[in-house]
């Protein structure tokens, strides 16, 4: 089979993405760009826009022109015209509809607190995102040229989570670790365990009651993927129960942020509670961005929190598989066997290797010092020039009497005679002393200039963290286009009741425990 | 009306059920009976927002679905055929993959009956799954008589 289409649409994209960067980068653009308040992605603009519409116009010219014959060449070239498309609807949306967004709605002013509407609502990049892909495929449908290539967002997805691996300390890692075992332990195997007990109550069937326990508590619809065959879930049912998860599952994505904003949570608690309360790993990415889109501080939380629920997902399918496997024994006699280590192996998903790999690489200081966080690391090794100079040091000379705390003097000691900041504990302590306001404003500014100079970003790390944020603009797009409204049609029956009253209490109860324990410092 | 050669439309809901009654009723012995089960194309959307799973898995679902709606189908189908031998009615059957009425109306095009029949849409609030007739796809689109049966409930 021939996959690549004779069609004109990829070159065309690719001219779009080339006259985007024209107009970017000349200039000609600066008029909308800056009635968008859109500078910051002129760069973006530019860079990808010559990048991907030179593999837009080149690709697309063979697409449309070419020869294409049966083979591996035909079939991964054809899936960029769909990976084209998703990211053009993503950059566009990026790009143009999200600032769009924002400025329409601070035309109508502020409308709880100082936020504006698309901040409460969270309408930006990320969440319009998935709506252009959830419009895409239920209102347009997705071209035939782009069928191939539309998958191509699973690829995005799991390639950001594996660079975020990048992105922790071994700290964080540890501390994030150990809460989100407990957290997503308790309710992922409370919510599996709820929907087993009360399908038994309503009488619903064995194979229902299996494929939805573990939609409902794992990982939404690919838990019920990965359940469905094990549990030998009727069609209806695998309907009833996929159906019922979407549609959960896509409103918790667009109410939690508001929810979040409401109750102004911080961005441990909300990455905490969307990864224990939201069910598809990638919504809870979708929520994560939603809230935090310029940043990445609640997704790296929500993150640990889908790895650890991901890790749980082939303990779930074993369990649901000796379950029901024991039930139908009990019932007709003999039932199918269960290998253990064939159902472990086939569900474990490797990409969270990827994430430890490179969690591991990060440590090591391939990326950056082992001590960065958050992408900056300190360094002390710096040019004579930028050492404090005789009257910066004779401004903090004149006012160290009105320091207090031993360690304070000591710090402010050392740098007013090495002229540069020694260690990081010095450090946290003058930012401290800035902080605190105790100096003037003169000798805060010479305090603020010794911290920048010793402090320094990543490259590398800041790379991985604008790739990130791509990656999971185009893996969520994509995402949106495979979410069918016929597919969310088919909610109802006992799932619907059953998950409803599962997914409710686990969003609230959830809420609760971590509005209680959860602190904003990890 | 004398139909000798019935389109019918059932996957074997009640409201199906009360359409192929119907049509066994119609035809009487001798008669032809074409029955089309559709499956609809919702199906294709069926593994949603899935992105965790491999691609054996992936596929592993796809074929159990596959061969799930195969075997529901066949029951049917087999039901069906036993009714209409019994009553010396000539049976033949098709599967389309798509939208209920665009798949019926592309059946009636490929060949040639004195009638379509289908059943009514269920009443409200009764479970099922969501994949109904376009009336008015079908009638715009068909050229041949068409009976609605109703819905038993």
């Amino acid at each position: 089979m021939v996959y690549t289409r004779k069609h004109p649409a990829l070159l065309i994209m690719g001219v779009i993405f080339v006259a985007i960067a024209i107009l970017a980068g000349s200039g000609a653009g600066d008029g909308v760009i800056g009635f968008l308040k859109a500078k910051k992605y002129v760069g973006e603009m530019v860079g990808m826009g010559y990048a991907f519409g030179a593999i837009g116009v080149l690709v697309g010219a063979w697409h449309w022109w070419g020869k294409h014959e049966e083979g591996n060449l035909d079939y991964y070239m054809s899936s960029i015209a769909g990976g084209i498309f998703i990211l053009l609807i993503a950059m566009v949306v990026r790009w143009y509809g999200a600032p769009l967004v924002a400025v329409a709605s601070k035309g109508l002013g502020p409308v709880m607190g100082a936020k504006y509407l698309h901040d409460v609502l969270g309408l930006n990049y990320v969440v319009l995102g998935i709506l252009a892909g959830i419009i895409t495929v239920n209102v347009f449908g997705i071209p035939k040229w782009a069928e191939n290539g539309v998958r191509l967002s699973r690829l995005g997805l799991k390639t950001g989570v594996i660079l975020l691996g990048t992105l922790y300390s071994l700290a964080e890692l540890a501390a994030l670790g150990k809460l989100s075992a407990v957290m997503v332990g308790f309710f992922v195997l409370g919510a599996v365990g709820m929907v087993l007990w009360l399908g038994r109550r309503r009488k619903i069937p064995n194979s229902m009651g299996g494929v939805l326990s573990a939609g409902m508590g794992v990982c939404g619809v690919s838990a019920t993927v990965a359940a469905a065959p094990v549990v030998q879930a009727k069609s209806v049912e695998i309907a009833y129960t996929i159906g019922t998860i979407l549609i959960w599952g896509v409103g918790c994505m667009f109410l939690f942020p508001v929810i979040g904003h409401l109750l102004d949570l911080g961005h441990i608690q909300f990455g905490a509670w969307a990864g224990t309360g939201i069910l598809n790993s990638a919504q809870v990415a979708g929520a994560a961005l939603a809230y935090q889109p310029d940043g990445i501080e609640t997704l790296k939380v929500a993150e640990i929190f889908n790895i650890t629920r991901v890790l749980f997902l082939p303990i779930i399918v074993l369990w649901l598989a000796v379950w029901y496997v024991r039930l139908e024994e009990t019932a007709a006699g003999a039932g199918p066997q269960v290998n253990v280590g064939t159902v472990i192996f086939e569900k474990f998903p490797v990409f969270v290797l990827g994430f430890i790999l490179m969690f591991a690489l990060s440590s090591t200081g391939v990326f950056a010092p082992a001590q960065h966080y958050k992408g900056k690391y300190f360094d002390n090794d710096i040019a004579a020039g930028k050492l404090l100079k005789d009257e910066q040091v004779a401004t903090l000379g004149a006012e160290a009497g009105k320091l207090q705390r031993a360690d304070r003097k000591q710090a402010l000691a050392s740098l007013i005679q090495n002229r540069k900041i020694m260690t990081i504990d010095d450090e946290t302590v003058l930012r401290g002393i800035y902080n605190a306001k105790v100096l003037s404003s003169d000798a805060n500014k010479v305090l603020k200039t010794a911290t920048k100079v010793v402090r320094h970003t990543a490259k590398k790390i800041k790379k991985f963290r604008q790739w990130i944020t791509l990656l999971f603009a185009f893996g969520l797009t994509g995402l949106g286009m495979q979410i069918t409204v016929a597919a969310m049609k088919q909610a109802g029956g006992q799932p619907l009741v059953i998950g409803g009253i599962v997914g409710t209490t686990k969003a609230v109860l959830s809420l609760i425990v971590i509005v209680l324990f959860v602190s904003e410092t990890i | 009306m004398n139909p000798r050669s019935i389109l019918l439309a059932s996957h074997g809901s009640d409201g199906a059920r009360a359409a192929e009654e119907a049509a066994l009723d119609l035809l009487g012995e001798g008669g032809k009976l074409f029955h089309l089960v559709v499956v609809p194309d919702f199906w294709k959307g069926m593994t949603g927002d899935d992105w965790l799973n491999n691609a054996v898995t992936q596929a592993r679902f796809g074929k159990y679905v596959e061969d799930q709606l195969v075997r529901e189908i066949g029951l049917e189908v087999a039901r069906l055929a036993r009714a209409a031998e019994q009553r010396k009615i000539a049976y033949e059957n098709g599967v389309s993959l798509g939208k209920p009425a665009d798949c019926l109306a592309e059946a009636e095009r490929s060949g040639t009956y004195d009638l379509v029949v289908v059943g009514a849409p269920r009443p409200k609030g009764t479970p099922g799954l969501r994949s109904r007739m376009s009336p008015e796809t079908l009638v715009r689109a068909l050229k041949t008589p068409l009976l609605v049966v109703p819905h038993p409930g």
